[in-house]
């Protein structure tokens, strides 16, 4: 089985010098000359030195995301945030990107599966396990699309707005009657042709930023009376018939009224920033993928006598962005 | 390269498939089950939870790199000239988040302080009152 | 002192090996014709020579730039009028006559000067040429890994340019907001005439320059670890070769990480996040940015930031520790000590951006840190200058121009290197930031004394590079009139700082505290006129010297030791005619055993053979 590939590019391609020849035609000791120092060749150590630089880029990124976030009071939490499910389901926590993410490690399996077939110079296999990484690459971009419009259209989260947060301290969700006995005046009103209910401070303008609401949850159940302890999760709940960000009003222990208030943007704006920019590495390695795969199909890479490298080099750069994801996965879902 | 034969590094490669779905099922189920969603009433230490999601997310990633990235069978000096550079992010890691921390401390210090000086200012300069306080004291 | 008989020929046909590229490449179609022999060639020579040049315009720009705000420095209240035509709209010429350069232009001009040299003369203009020149020839490789990425280096380097060139030509201005783009100027497109159109050129022009700086360093660092010839260790490799390695590894890992911070202000600017914008108000007007921080961009900058000043001075230390020891006939001081300094220097650079920000409301406990760990790079440098005069005490030293430049180098950097120790210190910063005396301390360090570097390496690579030497009268004129000339510039600045005269303001003049500073800011730009001029007189000698130079009669006119002397007069593709040559010692043998030079490709004697079982 010849599963050396230290020995790669005799065919020259156009535009290049090959230095790759001369390289392995001499003996001598392990860097006595005429030999690769690292036994690589130097597509795939540029590729290294590629993913190296985009680790920095990534690595850049997510410290800003960890900056922000220790800067702030509160931040969402993230199983309640990710908790819906294809098919309408809501209270899955974590369960759909699970799947994602095991959508991602199966693509990079097979990607090791086309690797090895290259090795064993197999075009076909090439051709069936890159096929099916291109699969897996285009199941998690869908996955993706999902999961981002139901951030957006039904959860509410977008760059500047975030209904999701955590709770500073403790308190007590209160009923309309507790609200109105702390000197809060009940106002009924149409809004956008819906009768809608909140409180208001009397002489305060009646603004959105401004009213009180009943705490309810997303299946418009009453919640008054539960208490809640810090860092413990809240959505301020998008009212779809009214069109208004429902604030509930809760009473701390020291007594004095509070409504939930609007989580940090940057939620919103790291969430798509950073996994955009992971889903753009997703989209342009499935836009490679096609196009050696296009050309391990006319026998371009057979012809040459490297076991396949572009597909190894190729695999580097979809093994990153797993590697990325691992990263992703923790800070945005896990932590 | 590997001196594995076809088959043994087949089995490599599926085993890897294993561990990696495996790793990311305890990740999911520490963050599950210490916050209660699986066992009512269990919580975990929050500390305990981070280490051992970041310690499985790095080994992941460890094994990602060394197996399926094949580094593991490349040459030493190959090796160290990608991993070593990742470990001057250590110190951007922690200067960065004790920044990002201190930015909260001085925010909510001065939303305190803001705070105080309303409400203390008739009390402590006593005589000196403001009309528009007195009117907010009503 | 004797001199070792060889003949290059000889030796790399007999110990050099075959790698048939001659077979491959015969008749080369790839530099047959004009446009691809000159304009998109694949060579690394000549991609080194269009990097050279094209930093050489762009210096020319930036250097005017500096010279009209020094005039506005220097004499306010003088008529710029005669400028008019040049700068159209940005000078207004009252009914008396009297033309006053637009404020914001001075902002605008101030900003392009530092983008400007900052990154297209000392970085592209610097490691670009110098790395695309000496890497292939000095570890002896036919050409770069890839020379296609390395042609498209190039022109991802020219694109950057055309965009920052025209952006200076937008009715709005460019950029004018500081080379360091902190937010909310770039990151609010109405904070200024610059932060809109120009903020928006800027920010393409710099991620298309970034994308150049990876293709490059990638390029160069796999060229050095991995198609270094036969017997090039690590250990024999040039100071040059050990110092390009190194800036391209920073390069590869910084500058990833600026283009993460202008990502997240193009989202700033155009998506309304609020990575880097908390609560603000502009005209008037409150914004809906809430909850990010400034300071936040100004660690991911910096981060960048600080390694890019090694990125910018550490070529200038390989080629000048090079040029020192080939006219000082000595083998370089304590070469190992060099190059660990050199990667001591490398590491450290990614532990210290925060002191750029000591002021900008850094938690005081951690500048704690950033203080330490910023004087440690003391130490390295300290280092390096001692091997620098070790290397020329005693030495058998030639005064030509290269070699001047390069002993001008260490003076500079001494004299800059010092402030830098003041300027490190956190508490001596609240009086000194953002004065003059930051701008005389990175100016001379890393400005002035880069170019000393450029100088010494393209005097002394010039015979390399065109097969003529320049004229050696015109170097010597060009370096005492630059040496003092710099020190002229920079030294009062020194004092201005010291006295608080806070950098980047329009005029002084109706300051009572700084008013009496009005004739040494005369005596500065009047310093800086003259060394404007001294630089243009070294461009007419730089191109009369390519067609009209003394020609090179021997392949190693210097009498150096390393690989690209023993390759014919005028470069081929390729490199070496036949065989690539093998590489038998280290790179500074001078005045080994009494013979004057001894060069990598000539084979050990007995003796040293013998000597060196001795060691093991």
């Amino acid at each position: 089985m010849a599963h050396d590939t230290a020995h790669t590019d005799v065919i020259p391609e156009e535009g290049h010098l090959h230095h790759t020849d001369y390289m392995d035609s001499h003996d001598g000791e392990a860097w006595g000359g005429g030999k690769r120092p690292f036994k690589a060749s130097y597509g795939k150590l540029m590729m290294w030195y590629f993913l190296l630089s985009d680790a920095f880029t990534f690595a850049g990124f997510l410290i800003a995301y960890g900056a922000i976030r220790f800067s702030m009071p509160s931040w969402p939490v993230p199983d309640h945030v990710f908790s819906a499910f294809p098919g309408g389901k809501t209270g899955w926590p974590l369960i759909f990107v699970t799947v994602m993410t095991f959508v991602l490690i199966l693509s990079s399996v097979t990607m090791v599966r086309a690797v090895q077939e290259g090795h064993r110079r197999n075009k076909r296999g090439v051709i069936f396990w890159m096929l099916l990484t291109v699969i897996g690459g285009a199941a998690f971009l869908g996955c993706q699309a999902w999961e981002w419009n139901t951030m957006i259209n039904v959860e509410g989260v977008t760059v500047t707005k975030n209904p999701f947060s955590s709770h500073l301290d403790s308190g007590t969700y209160l009923t309309g009657a507790e609200i109105e006995g702390a000197g809060y005046d009940k106002v009924t009103k149409d809004a956008h042709g819906v009768t809608a209910t909140y409180y208001i401070k009397p002489g305060v303008e009646d603004i959105e930023e401004n009213r009180l609401f009943v705490k309810q949850d997303h299946h418009g159940h009453v919640m008054s009376g539960e208490s809640f302890s810090p860092k413990d999760p809240y959505l301020i709940t998008y009212n779809h018939s009214t069109h208004l960000y429902e604030p509930s009003a809760f009473k701390t222990p020291d007594g004095s009224i509070k409504t939930e208030a609007f989580g940090p943007i940057a939620f919103g704006s790291l969430f798509f920033f950073i996994t955009g920019f992971h889903g753009f590495h997703v989209f342009s390695g499935v836009l490679f993928l096609l196009i050696i795969l296009i050309n391990v199909a006319s026998g371009l890479y057979h012809n040459r006598t490297n076991n396949y490298e572009m597909v190894e080099k190729i695999g580097l750069y979809w093994h990153f962005v797993d590697l990325v994801w691992v990263f992703v996965f923790l800070v945005f879902y896990l932590l | 390269m590997s001196d594995l034969s076809y088959e043994e590094s087949k089995k490599v490669v599926y085993k890897g498939m294993i561990v990696l779905a495996v790793i990311t099922l305890l990740e999911v189920a520490v963050a599950l089950v210490g916050k209660g969603y699986v066992i009512e009433g269990l919580h975990l230490p929050v500390w305990l939870m981070y280490v051992l999601m970041i310690g499985l997310s790095l080994f992941k990633a460890y094994y990602i790199v060394y197996e399926f990235m094949h580094m593991k069978y490349e040459v030493k000096g190959l090796a160290m000239s990608v991993i070593l550079p990742m470990g001057l992010l250590v110190w951007a890691v922690v200067a960065f988040f004790s920044e990002g921390n201190s930015w909260n401390q001085r925010r909510t210090l001065i939303e305190k302080k803001n705070a105080e000086t309303i409400d203390d200012r008739p009390k402590k300069s006593g005589s000196i009152i403001d009309l528009k306080d007195v009117k907010n004291l009503n | 002192m004797s001199v070792v008989n060889y003949d290059e020929d000889v030796l790399i046909k007999e110990q050099g090996f075959d790698d048939h590229f001659h077979d491959h490449h015969h008749g080369d179609k790839y530099q047959s014709g004009f446009i691809t022999k000159y304009i998109f060639s694949q060579d690394h020579k000549m991609i080194a020579k269009q990097f050279l040049i094209t930093g050489m315009m762009w210096a020319i720009i930036g250097a005017g730039m500096s010279i009209i705000f020094r005039l506005q420095l220097g004499f306010p209240e003088d008529s710029l009028a005669w400028l008019k035509p040049l700068l159209g709209k940005w000078i207004t010429v009252n009914d008396a006559g009297i033309g006053t350069l637009a404020p914001e232009f001075y902002y605008a001009l101030v900003t392009m000067h530092g983008t400007i040299l900052v990154f297209f003369v000392l970085t592209a203009g610097l490691s670009g040429t110098f790395s695309n020149l000496l890497i292939p020839l000095q570890v002896g490789a036919r050409d770069m890994a890839s020379p296609l990425l390395n042609m498209l280096s190039y022109w991802f380097f020219f694109t950057a340019g055309i965009i920052m060139f025209c952006s200076l030509f937008l009715s709005t201005g460019p950029f004018a907001g500081g080379w360091t783009a902190y937010p909310p100027l770039s990151a609010l497109p109405q904070a200024s005439d610059g932060s809109g159109a120009g903020m928006t050129m800027w920010v393409a022009s710099l991620v298309l320059f970034v994308v150049s700086v990876l293709l490059g360093g990638i390029n160069y660092i796999t060229t050095v670890l991995n198609l270094r010839t036969k017997g090039m260790t690590m250990w024999r490799m040039p100071l040059t070769i050990w110092a390009f390695l190194i800036t391209a590894i920073l390069g590869l890992l910084s500058f990833p990480v600026l283009v993460s911070a202008l990502f997240l202000v193009m989202f700033d600017r155009g998506l309304g996040t609020s990575f880097f914008l908390s609560e603000i108000f502009i005209g008037g007007e409150a914004l809906n940015h809430v909850g990010g921080s400034p300071v936040l961009y100004q660690h991911l900058f910096w981060f960048l930031g600080h390694p890019e000043v090694y990125i910018i001075i550490l070529p200038a230390m390989g080629l000048t520790s090079e040029v020192l020891s080939v006219h000082a006939r000595k083998p370089i001081f304590g070469y190992k000590a060099m190059v660990f300094s050199i990667l001591a220097i490398a590491f450290l650079s990614f532990i210290v951006w925060a002191h750029h920000m000591f002021m900008s409301g850094v938690n005081p406990f951690i500048s704690n840190f950033f203080v330490i760990f910023t004087l440690i790079i003391a130490v390295p440098s300290a280092v390096k200058v001692f091997n620098w005069i070790a290397t020329l005490y005693g030495g058998n030293i030639r005064f030509v121009s290269a070699m001047l430049f390069a002993i001008g180098f260490v003076s500079l950097f001494i004299s800059g290197g010092l402030t830098g120790i003041f300027l490190g210190n956190a508490a001596i910063d609240i009086q000194m930031h953002d004065t003059y005396f930051v701008v005389a301390h990175f100016h001379i360090v890393m400005g002035i004394a880069a170019f000393f570097g450029m100088f010494a390496g393209i005097y002394h690579w010039f015979p390399k590079m065109y097969g003529r030497f320049m004229n050696e009268t015109l170097g010597r004129i060009h370096f005492w009139g630059t040496m003092i000339g710099a020190y002229a510039i920079f030294w009062p600045m020194h004092y201005l700082g010291m006295a608080g005269v806070p950098r980047r303001y329009y005029r002084f003049d109706n300051f009572d505290t700084f008013s009496h500073f009005g004739q040494m800011n005369q005596f500065i730009t009047i310093a800086a006129i003259i060394v404007f001029f001294l630089q243009i007189l070294f461009v007419v000698n730089f191109f009369v010297s390519i067609w009209k130079g003394k020609r090179v009669a021997t392949k190693n006119p210097w009498g150096a030791t390393t690989l690209e002397w023993t390759t014919p007069i005028d470069g081929i593709h390729g490199n070496w005619p036949g065989n690539i040559p093998a590489v038998h010692r280290w790179a500074y043998d001078y005045g080994k055993d009494g013979v004057e030079f001894i060069p990598q490709i000539v084979p050990l004697t007995e003796k040293e053979k013998e000597n060196a079982e001795d060691l093991h």
